[in-house]
């Protein structure tokens, strides 16, 4: 919450991020919030911890497109909790409302480049917010050269701190680096170990064509083919387990 | 530079009170017409949370045994976090109003193989109103994009002490998107297939913001962190990720093989005796079209994924076609 003066009586009036009218709790008059000439500071808190972030991750180093075990196998150099810093502007142009989301910090993290505001509880950041002992990237980007760029007349425009748990870790001595969205839980990454499909093609292939060559014998001795096909329904069976399971 | 703005009436000087979205009231004192000018917001409304903490997560612990979701999540799932959050939706109605003038095709064969093809012409009016919604902030990993319930007890009671997500996306990207959206859809329920004309405006009627609850739940499925979100007013299951069973995988893929093998192959026997290529066209393209199917759920299946989220992969054939129209991924 942040405060400001009423305009009528003077006395402390709190208001939050979204709110475009207020009422005095003193006077009971009613004040609108101008944002176009001000800027403002968001941000948006830590809804997932460090376990869960470790969580998180598993679940997506489990996934089908990534190296078998790679949730196992994947050690965990590093897990640092930061804030990382975006420029949300409101403009209004010819009377329709746009959003831009800049860069405020120079990075090379996967995900950051996206621009966007993850969906959040934004928080008004001033001194009385608490980071949770989440190290801040500090913005070196300025706002000034966008608000030039930028079309339109300003309705509105913020620094957004978002939340985010920076996860790097090693599988067969290389690196790698994934972001967690601590307030969406969105996962970023760059580059990744992949599973190759190449297995999974060969049993659903080999399987098709063993039953179309069956289904075709079936013609000259049903007998010999049913004995066939049962003989690869097993087969496949048990290639597709072994392969959904290890490879 | 100021930035709050007292607002009084311009005709008695008296206080006066604006709902956000509004732009015409009256004094309170004076009785006055006012308009507003300028930024008026839009109108807010908040749903009632209608569930509790035990409701939804039984209602997870339901959607555990039901699809190809690892057979011992029942036991070795963990709850590990459920809490309530306000989610913002832009709802907005539309007025499509108008004529489309056509004609449609029909052919006809006869018995001597003769084909005859009738146009039958249309003339269809327009008038309806379309209403969309669509969520207004980044949904991240939530998998949530639209409002499936629209209905629901309207109440600021719990804003408080429920975390809000802020409304982050352009009320009007949303408006425009509506315009398009219901242009399309006027069109298709017109049903004219061949248009030479048409007459046709598309007049935004109204938008609102809604701010919907929605509950998180978080579980452990071994070291691996899932999630599932719940209506927070129906209490139905929104959307979810779980782990998937290999043995689920290793089945599909042997029927896939199996019966889209053995359709191949009566395809190519039946038209082979018939002399009739279409037979074995047909036949192949049904035992590949299976063979597929399979084969994505054999390969990606060992997680289950409900919802809109971004990296969900097919699991009906409609999906599948939608998703892999700019390309097919393997």
């Amino acid at each position: 919450m942040a405060s400001m003066k009423c305009t009528k009586c003077g006395a402390p009036v709190e208001f939050d991020v979204g709110d475009k009218f207020v009422k005095c709790s003193y006077c009971s008059s009613q004040i609108f919030i101008d944002r176009s000439g001000a800027g403002f500071y968001y941000a948006l808190p830590f809804a997932i911890g460090e376990s869960e972030a470790v969580g998180i991750f598993r679940r997506w180093a489990g996934g089908s497109t990534r190296a078998k075990d790679l949730d196992k196998l994947a050690q965990i150099s590093s897990l640092k909790k930061q804030y990382f810093p975006v420029y949300l502007f409101k403009r209004d142009v010819n009377g329709m409302e746009q959003i831009h989301v800049e860069p405020a910090a120079s990075t090379t993290l996967p995900g950051l480049h996206s621009l966007k505001v993850p969906g959040g509880d934004l928080k008004i950041f001033d001194d009385k917010f608490d980071a949770g002992g989440a190290e801040l990237i500090k913005p070196d980007i300025e706002m000034a050269p966008y608000l030039e760029q930028l079309p339109g007349t300003p309705k509105e425009q913020a620094l957004v701190y978002f939340p985010i748990w920076r996860l790097d870790y090693v599988f067969e001595q290389r690196r790698y680096v994934v972001v967690i969205s601590a307030s969406s839980s969105e996962i970023f990454s760059g580059d990744f170990p992949a599973r190759s499909s190449g297995a999974y093609m060969l049993v659903a292939g080999v399987g098709f064509l063993a039953f179309l060559g069956e289904g075709l014998l079936a013609l000259a001795s049903t007998a010999l083919a049913l004995g066939l096909m049962a003989i690869t329904v097993v087969g496949v069976f048990v290639a597709a387990n072994f392969v959904a399971r290890r490879m | 530079m100021t930035i709050s703005v007292g607002l009084n009436c311009p005709a008695c000087g008296g206080a006066i009170q604006v709902t956000e979205g509004d732009n015409v009231l009256n004094c309170g004192y004076c009785g006055s017409l006012l308009w507003v000018e300028g930024d008026t917001g839009v109108l807010t409304v908040a749903y009632r949370n209608m569930q509790d903490r035990d409701g939804v997560l039984r209602a997870t612990e339901r959607w555990w045994k039901k699809g190809f979701k690892a057979r011992n999540l029942g036991q070795r799932g963990n709850l590990r976090e459920c809490y309530p959050i306000y989610l913002p939706f832009w709802s907005t109605t539309t007025r499509v109003a108008g004529w489309i003038c056509g004609y449609e095709e029909r052919h006809y064969t006869d018995r001597n193989g003769n084909t005859r093809t009738e146009r039958v012409p249309k003339e269809e009016m327009v008038l309806r109103d379309y209403r969309y919604t669509g969520i207004a902030c980044d949904p991240g990993d939530l998998g949530i994009k639209y409002l499936r319930n629209t209905a629901g007890e309207a109440s600021f009671a719990d804003f408080e002490s429920i975390p809000t997500f802020e409304s982050t996306t352009s009320k009007d990207d949303m408006i425009e998107s509506s315009k398009q959206s219901a242009l399309h859809d006027a069109h298709r329920d017109a049903d004219v297939p061949h248009v030479t004309f048409e007459k046709v405006t598309v007049i935004p009627k109204n938008i609102a913001q809604i701010y919907y609850p929605v509950w998180v739940v978080r579980y452990a499925y071994g070291e691996r962190m899932y999630m599932v979100t719940v209506d927070g007013v129906t209490g139905e299951i929104l959307s979810g990720r779980a782990p998937g069973d290999p043995l689920y995988q290793s089945l599909a893929v042997t029927g896939g093989t199996s019966v889209g093998g053995l359709i191949a192959a009566a395809g190519l026997v039946l038209g082979a005796a018939a002399e009739e290529p279409y037979f074995i066209i047909g036949g192949l393209f049904i035992g590949v079209v299976i063979l597929g199917f399979t084969y994505l759920f054999f390969r990606h299946g060992s997680e289950i994924i409900e919802g809109d989220f971004k990296d969900k992969r097919a699991t009906s054939p409609m999906d599948w076609i939608r998703s892999n129209l700019g390309g097919l991924r393997i």
